[in-house]
């Protein structure tokens, strides 16, 4: 029981250390929240799933096509809507809010309010040091999940574009003077967000099922691990979102599984009132 | 317009709103009191976003402790309705006073996912606490008089919304309310200013989590059944809809966008439950083209008066 609740809470908890790097790229440059993050990560499992399941494409192509997609609806959602609210935090918060709801609503018109799966992507189960028998399905999205982390953490650790952004991060104004295009910037680093939320959504859905409102929680939790993480941090994260995934699994399995959404909130709360900049946060000035 | 000419037009409207459900039936009058739910709501939460910049997610979710708190009170403990609706009224208020002293010291966007956060987890505690509740099935509360009769209710809700808007106005037009613009315009200069930034964030947030929980209570009461669905994002949603719509901000827009969307959503009833997605692209759109609303938009389109010149003496020279 304890052993696979771990289990279960590493898979979950690298896809929201996945979903949350999103959320805080986008935070850590533009200083925005993007409030329909979750209705992105169930549009990739949406198209993964009509791609695969109704077309019957090959699941990898499926995935891409998907990853893509959402990356470019982020750089329309960037352009269209977030770049006319720069300096005003207040009403990029209203707009991506109504977009989630429109987004949900929109999804329920066409696809129903029945749970829609991609196809798995490995059949079966194995054997886990010897513990308990696991299904490969989800050990295959904890592959994913952490090959992702890994790719993102490259890009944003090694490469120039990587040291773009951390300069960006860091001071926009240095970074404009430096001939840093800070409109194309925000513009590639919002799609980036998206398509991250895009990643996880891909990885996971052929495991939890997707519904139109099914992307709330996920983003949610995602935000709480961004607060938890410290806004803008990266190792925050990775580290708050395997703690939330195993802390929900772990209360969901010994205490109630009705509540299990809840002890991220008491989370949120304790992490507001002993430290409010989060773990790997910078504490404000 | 001068406070004598507003004061004239509030009380002709005012007196053309007790002689409107006269002659109406059941189901226009079902609407008007459901429209003036919102405008307390619309109208409570446009303190917090248009007037001291704050964007609470967590409206509804204060409307449904004011609705659970009174109902299940008289639900279960038989405790009169409106004591019960005083009570939920405190409780919200505390609620709102905890979350803002929380988070309002870390800035907006904290203030923005924490309510967030808490109305979803609102919603997960209500369906779990079935026994207490009723989960998604609802709670059935008792009336607010011995013979349930809509056009009461209409005028209870009548003063309840006009007990809020005056407060609002009042607050508004006074020096608290220069406070709340100066902070929502720059918190940095006011803070210059010696207003007190954090403090009068958490008054905002306080009362008006108060009205929501206030106006939620007589809701629940009004239907009779107090559901999951009062807490909800989507009401969430129809509250951030008007005020946006009818013009966040000003006085009079949360009023006009309450009842403009909720007649309209009867109308795209007829059709089917199109409503929520229709409100969400009208509001997107409005939103990115005219952030002041409609009514910033008619002040835009208006023709200007021309300003009468002062008469100003020169600087008098010694």
């Amino acid at each position: 029981m304890l052993a696979i609740s771990v289990m279960n809470g590493l898979v979950i908890g690298v896809i929201y250390a996945l979903a949350a790097l999103g959320v805080s790229l986008v935070v850590g440059i533009m200083n925005v929240v993007n409030f329909a993050h979750g209705e992105l990560y169930i549009l990739a499992g949406y198209f993964s799933y009509l791609f695969a399941s109704a077309l019957g494409m090959n699941f990898i192509a499926a995935m891409l096509i998907a990853l893509a997609l959402v990356f470019l609806l982020g750089i329309v959602i960037e352009v269209t809507l977030i770049r006319p609210t720069y300096g005003n935090d207040m009403y990029s918060l209203i707009l991506t809010f109504i977009l989630s709801i429109v987004l949900q609503n929109a999804y329920l018109l066409i696809f129903g309010p029945y749970p829609n799966k991609p196809p798995l992507w490995v059949k079966g189960a194995a054997d886990v040091f010897g513990l308990f028998l696991y299904g490969n399905q989800r050990l295959a999205a904890l592959i994913a999940g952490v090959a992702v982390i890994a790719v993102v953490f490259f890009i944003i650790k090694k490469t120039w574009f990587g040291r773009i952004i951390r300069a960006t991060s860091q001071d926009r104004e240095m970074a404009e003077l430096n001939g840093v295009d800070t409109t194309r910037l925000n513009m590639l680093s919002f799609g980036l967000g998206c398509a991250l939320a895009a990643a996880a959504g891909v990885i996971l859905t052929p495991v939890f099922p997707v519904t139109p409102t099914a992307g709330v929680p996920v983003a949610l939790t995602a935000f709480v691990v961004v607060v938890l993480g410290g806004m803008g941090s990266m190792w925050g994260c990775v580290v708050g979102g395997l703690l939330l995934g195993l802390v929900e699994n772990l209360g969901a399995a010994f205490i109630s599984t009705g509540y299990k959404n809840v002890f991220g909130f008491i989370i949120l709360i304790l992490v507001l009132l002993i430290r409010p900049s989060g773990l790997f946060g910078r504490a404000k000035v | 317009m001068t406070g004598k000419k507003a004061l004239l037009i509030s009380m002709l409207i005012l007196a053309g709103m007790c002689v409107l459900p006269l002659g109406l039936g059941i189901y226009p009058q079902h609407v008007l009191i459901v429209s003036l739910f919102y405008v307390m709501m619309a109208s409570s939460w446009n303190l917090l976003a248009g007037y001291t910049g704050q964007v609470s997610f967590g409206h509804a979710a204060m409307a449904g402790i004011g609705a659970y708190a009174s109902g299940i009170l008289a639900a279960k403990a038989g405790i009169n309705p409106w004591i019960g609706i005083c009570l939920g009224t405190v409780l919200a208020a505390l609620i709102g006073l905890g979350l803002g002293a929380l988070c309002l010291k870390m800035g907006g966007i904290y203030l923005s996912l924490t309510t967030l956060a808490f109305s979803q987890i609102l919603h997960i505690i209500i369906v779990n606490e079935y026994d207490l509740t009723r989960g998604t099935m609802g709670l059935q509360v008792p009336s607010l008089m011995a013979e349930y009769d809509k056009l009461v209710y209409y005028y209870i809700m009548l003063a309840a919304a006009v007990l809020i808007l005056s407060i609002l106005y009042r607050m508004i037009h006074s020096n608290l309310g220069l406070n709340f613009r100066a902070v929502q315009n720059d918190e940095l200069a006011a803070k210059s200013l010696g207003v007190r930034v954090l403090q009068v964030r958490v008054l905002a947030f306080t009362v008006a989590s108060a009205m929501a929980g206030f106006a939620g209570g007589l809701y629940g009461h009004y239907l009779l059944l107090v559901t999951p669905e009062i807490p909800s994002l989507d009401l969430q949603f129809y509250v951030l809809a008007m005020t946006v719509i009818g013009g966040m901000g000003s006085f009079i827009g949360p009023i006009i966008g309450a009842f403009a969307l909720n007649i309209l959503a009867e109308k795209i009833r007829d059709y089917g439950e199109y409503h929520v997605l229709v409100f969400g692209l009208i509001a997107l759109v409005v939103a990115r083209f005219a952030p002041n609303g409609l009514l910033g938009l008619w002040k835009k389109f208006k023709p200007i008066k021309p300003i009468q010149a002062v008469k100003q003496k020169a600087f008098p020279t010694p």
